[in-house]
């Protein structure tokens, strides 16, 4: 499968490289300015270089929290303009899936104890702009789902990040960097999937956050690592 | 009540200054020149300059985005969506309780509710779909939505579609068309700028929620959207209802018996 991965010089990116790279033909862009070695560059506008981005390719992967950095404006630039830009040209050019990588800090203001499921609205604080974004970022994908010009399935991950070591005992959100890679690898492949389709995903862990049964249901080869 | 307009000199600009102008005290704002007629106090100022609008904010009660760019794709993002943020960023700074945005409906009412239903109403939630002015001013109403929700801004959306000149009722885009299919949320340019005024002046308790969306159209009998929320909540009357639009009675009747029998 041919897939194309958006912010590549970004930490969730590189995890997400890192666990896609043996298995399908990768395509890495990021924009100017941050790119080396095999990242293409590109502001992801509405010209034809956009379009050129996303020709040939099966499905994209798109870091839509935490994979770029800058200023607010830029920020909020990126995440609803630069979005709306690429899921143009990827619906134009008709690429399959889209994959958005976002995050369950979105539903961090609510209590521990609550059963957060997919089935929950979202709650992002206007004061973190990293949060608002991607809640933004999310939205511009939504859209062009209802319309049905591509399939989008929206990851929210959990945090945080653990590579090597064990989740700390605060860290009920925590996914491991080997959860991130299969469950990207598991929606890159699996057929069973509405229009849009939001999924949950941490690992199990003491006193587990955020429920993950949809991706359990969902995305079978990562059933049975997944709290049941 | 002191009142930042932002986007004032566009087609809607005029006659929202025109219904405010004696009862506030303006300062209007746009990234072109005013109108040769505007008198009043103006600053050139671009929407999306988000340090520029937090600058012209100082000191105001209200702020009132009448901004729009519909078919430039940079553009239209900068002005609808990274402008109403550039207005709520403005409006925590300064603690302003109260901002007003304005955009077509089909920023809440896209094509997959204005294409099967009726009743359509401006409590829906939005589905704007992917058409760029709708997507771009629905990204903005979403950002005024979470600032909102947050900081206990009060939000007043009003949703337009179709403006028309009183006079003849034709629109600044296309001739007057009569006994024809019209667009089922026409309304007089008088008075989209009276529900802004409507939008300034209402009190807060008439309001349900911090966040509230309005259909500004007269009455008209399709029945295809529904403005009862913003005669009952706003209080607005509407002087124009485009009668001519969609009733065929003779414009030139032969006499006054015309029709009597």
């Amino acid at each position: 499968m041919n897939v194309l991965i958006t912010s590549a010089a970004s930490a969730t990116a590189q995890i997400i490289i890192g666990a896609l790279g043996g298995m399908h033909t990768l395509r890495l862009t990021d924009l100017p300015g941050k790119t080396s070695g095999d990242i293409i560059k590109n502001e992801l506008g509405h010209e034809s270089e956009t379009d050129e981005l996303v020709t040939g390719i099966d499905a994209i992967v798109n870091i839509g929290y935490q994979g770029q950095s800058g200023s607010n404006t830029h920020l909020m630039d990126y995440h609803t303009r630069r979005m709306y830009n690429l899921l143009q040209a990827a619906s134009d050019a008709g690429v399959k899936r889209y994959i958005n990588i976002s995050t369950l800090k979105l539903f961090q203001d609510h209590e521990e104890n609550l059963v957060v499921t997919e089935k929950w609205r979202s709650d992002p604080p206007a004061e973190d702009i990293e949060l608002l974004v991607a809640h933004m970022a999310e939205y511009v994908c939504k859209e062009f789902a209802r319309d049905r010009l591509i399939q989008v399935v929206n990851l929210r991950l959990g945090w945080p990040f653990i590579g090597d070591s064990l989740a700390g005992s605060d860290d009920t959100a925590a996914i491991s960097h080997g959860m991130i890679g299969e469950s990207i690898t598991a929606v890159l492949t699996t057929e069973d999937l509405i229009q849009w389709q939001d999924i949950h995903v941490q690992s199990p862990v003491d006193h587990q956050r955020f429920i993950t049964k949809t991706a359990a249901r969902l995305l079978p080869e990562l059933a049975g690592r997944l709290s049941s | 009540m002191k009142i930042l307009i932002l986007g004032g000199n566009g087609m809607l600009g005029p006659w929202a200054v025109k219904a405010m102008q004696d009862r506030h005290d303006i300062l209007l704002t746009d990234i072109n020149d005013p109108y040769p007629e505007y008198t009043g106090k103006f600053q050139k100022l671009s929407v999306d300059d988000v340090d520029g609008v937090v600058k012209a904010a100082k000191g105001m009660d209200m702020i009132v985005n009448l901004s729009v760019l519909r078919p430039h794709r940079q553009i239209a993002f900068d002005v609808n969506t990274m402008g109403n943020y550039a207005m709520m960023v403005a409006a925590r700074e300064h603690r302003i309780k109260r901002v007003i945005t304005t955009g077509p409906h089909f920023q809440m009412v896209g094509q997959q509710y204005e294409e099967w239903d009726f009743d359509l109403n401006p409590d829906m939630p939005p589905a704007p779909g992917t058409r760029l002015y709708a997507h771009t001013k629905a990204l903005g109403q979403e950002i005024c939505r979470v600032f909102s929700e947050r900081h206990g801004i009060q939000v007043i959306t009003l949703l337009y579609y179709n403006m028309k000149h009183s006079w003849n009722l034709g629109g600044p885009e296309a001739p007057v068309v009569y006994h024809e299919d019209m667009v089922p949320f026409s309304t007089a340019w008088q008075d989209c700028g009276t529900a802004v005024r409507a939008a300034v002046e209402v009190s807060e308790e008439r309001l349900a929620s911090k966040n509230e969306a309005f259909f500004i159209f007269p009455d008209l009998p399709h029945r295809k959207h529904d403005n009862e929320k913003t005669r009952r909540v706003l209080g607005w009357r509407p002087r124009y209802q485009v009668e001519r639009l969609w009733n065929k009675d003779s414009r030139n009747p032969e006499s006054h018996l015309t029709e009597a029998f």
